[in-house]
């Protein structure tokens, strides 16, 4: 863990060596997801509700959902361009070092720049909670927190299992787009607007569900069950699988060359 | 003119070869209009005594059109050979070439992009008609409508390649393509109504969307198509993308000249 926090430093330091460069990546990576929160803005200037969720309950589900994902793109980035080090063959270097895999690739790639993607997550956040009328307890801090790392660890599995993908495939991540940006697109909409067998996809194969649905109809006093507020616990069971099939990736592992 | 298609039929032929990237892309494709037409039916079922700008089967065909045609429509495309060029100075050989810098490019980018659209385009246009009512694509509204909109979607291959050209040749002056030109495609992509379409945009956006190049790439084919624009509309927004077309032919080849003048080659 302390050579992660050593590795977020440097690539911070490295970062920062070209300022002008930071501070225009960092603007224009805030306007980037402009686009998303204008669709949603457009559509309910001309709608007041979609299946019973009003505008500040949709900002909310994407805000967390953006949240989670930006929060990966960063942090976790050495799994999510996983197949630059199978394909450059530098993956072999990690294997002959004498500390954990999963935390050198971690370690590997950090993309700070793209840190204002979870500014403007925050923002939305807390512009959509302000409006919300929740009764707040113990609770429901508790769920909306679990809601948030839930969702980190949605897309964190993600990024795995496509990386364990590349073991097999070495390139060819085309695939990777449609969990990530569609179901991302999915997502930032209450999974429970969509039709049956979307959601049952969305509950039980890729658990989108329950980071974004069941428990924002607790957080939204929709339901009094508490089941509904720990529901996103779920989620991290999806981690177990993922690196499951990373482990056995790597027992695959034959080295792309020099 | 000859090098130019040869350009064009090299990339074309180059990027046929990638059809797992055209397999996943066509899967892509589906998967995302089910999705937006998911939601636009999810708003429409919740609000039926709300007034909305177009039909839903309009709406549908619009986002579908918009999925088939998305290599072609779809402003973000950046050539990455180019943009890398420029970066590091390789662009200096280009100009020893005696060829013209900017058809050569716009050529290849052209090429590229209609080789994506004939690897992808008939299987989502099948599987869109032959999807069962309110999901499915409908037909045009009539055969002069479906004419009308094959020149328009031609003329806005012509024109998104085009703005494309400006769009790469201002990195020349930037030198960084993630800043500036991020902002431009944001700012293209929403007024070509290729999130959202335009009619559905507060009044004021609107106003501006009716005054940029942009609407004539997404917005005004895809309506031509459902009939949601009549005919004598669609005459005049033709007449009008074909002006704004040579426009931005002109920007962009004054600019890559002023450009190429100026230009400082980076690296050594």
């Amino acid at each position: 863990m302390k050579i992660y926090f050593e590795s977020i430093k440097m690539h911070l330091k490295s970062a920062l060596e070209y300022k002008k460069s930071f501070i225009i990546i960092f603007i224009s990576q805030f306007l980037v997801f402009f686009s998303y929160y204008f669709v949603i803005l457009a559509l309910f200037s001309k709608f007041d509700n979609i299946k019973g969720f009003t505008v500040y309950e949709v900002l909310l589900t994407f805000s967390i959902i953006q949240l989670g994902f930006s929060i990966d793109e960063i942090f976790v980035r050495g799994f999510d361009r996983f197949d630059d080090l199978i394909i450059t063959g530098n993956f072999d270097r990690l294997l002959v070092r004498p500390q954990s895999i999963i935390m050198q690739v971690l370690s590997s790639k950090i993309d700070i720049v793209k840190s204002s993607r979870i500014i403007q997550g925050i923002i939305i956040l807390i512009i959509a909670l302000i409006n919300l009328n929740i009764n707040w307890d113990i609770y429901k801090v508790i769920t909306l927190t679990l809601m948030i790392l839930s969702s980190i660890a949605i897309f964190f599995a993600i990024f795995v299992f496509m990386a364990s993908y590349c073991f097999i495939t070495v390139q060819g991540l085309e695939v990777r787009s449609l969990f990530t940006d569609g179901g991302k697109n999915m997502a930032k909409y209450p999974i429970g607007i969509f039709k049956k067998g979307f959601i049952f996809i969305f509950t039980f194969i890729i658990p989108y569900a329950f980071v974004n649905y069941y428990p924002l109809l607790y957080l939204l006093g929709r339901v009094d069950n508490k089941l509904y507020a720990f529901s996103p616990l779920v989620v991290f069971l999806f981690l177990i699988p993922a690196l499951l099939s990373f482990k056995l990736g790597m027992k695959k592992y034959a080295s792309t060359g020099s | 003119m000859k090098q130019y298609l040869s350009v064009f039929r090299i990339k074309f032929i180059n990027n046929l070869q990638y059809r797992a990237a055209a397999l996943a892309g066509i899967f892509t494709q589906v998967f995302f209009g089910l999705v937006f037409i998911m939601v636009y039916i999810a708003f429409y079922e919740s609000n039926t005594g709300a007034s909305t700008p177009m039909q839903l089967s309009q709406l549908i065909s619009y986002l579908w059109l918009n999925q088939i045609f998305f290599v072609i429509v779809y402003i973000w495309i950046k050539d990455e050979e180019l943009l890398s060029m420029i970066k590091n100075g390789n662009v200096a050989y280009e100009l020893c070439r005696p060829v013209n810098f900017y058809f050569k490019w716009y050529f290849t980018i052209y090429g590229t992009r209609l080789s994506s659209l004939l690897l992808r385009f008939l299987p989502v246009l099948v599987m869109a008609l032959l999807l069962p009512s309110p999901y499915n694509l409908s037909l045009p509204a009539s055969w002069l409508s479906l004419l009308l909109f094959i020149v328009s979607i031609f003329i806005a291959s012509l024109l998104v390649t085009a703005i494309s050209m400006i769009f790469h040749i201002i990195t020349f002056f930037t030198l960084d393509e993630r800043g500036v030109l991020t902002l431009l495609m944001v700012i293209g992509e929403i007024f070509e109504g290729g999130v959202i379409p335009i009619v559905f945009f507060p009044k004021f956006l609107q106003v501006i969307a009716y005054m940029l190049p942009f609407r004539y790439i997404c917005d005004i084919p895809f309506r031509i198509y459902s009939g949601n624009i009549n005919i004598a509309g669609s005459l005049i927004n033709i007449g009008l993308s074909i002006a704004w077309l040579i426009l931005c032919f002109g920007i962009g080849i004054i600019l890559s000249k002023r450009a190429l003048k100026k230009a400082v080659i980076q690296g050594g």
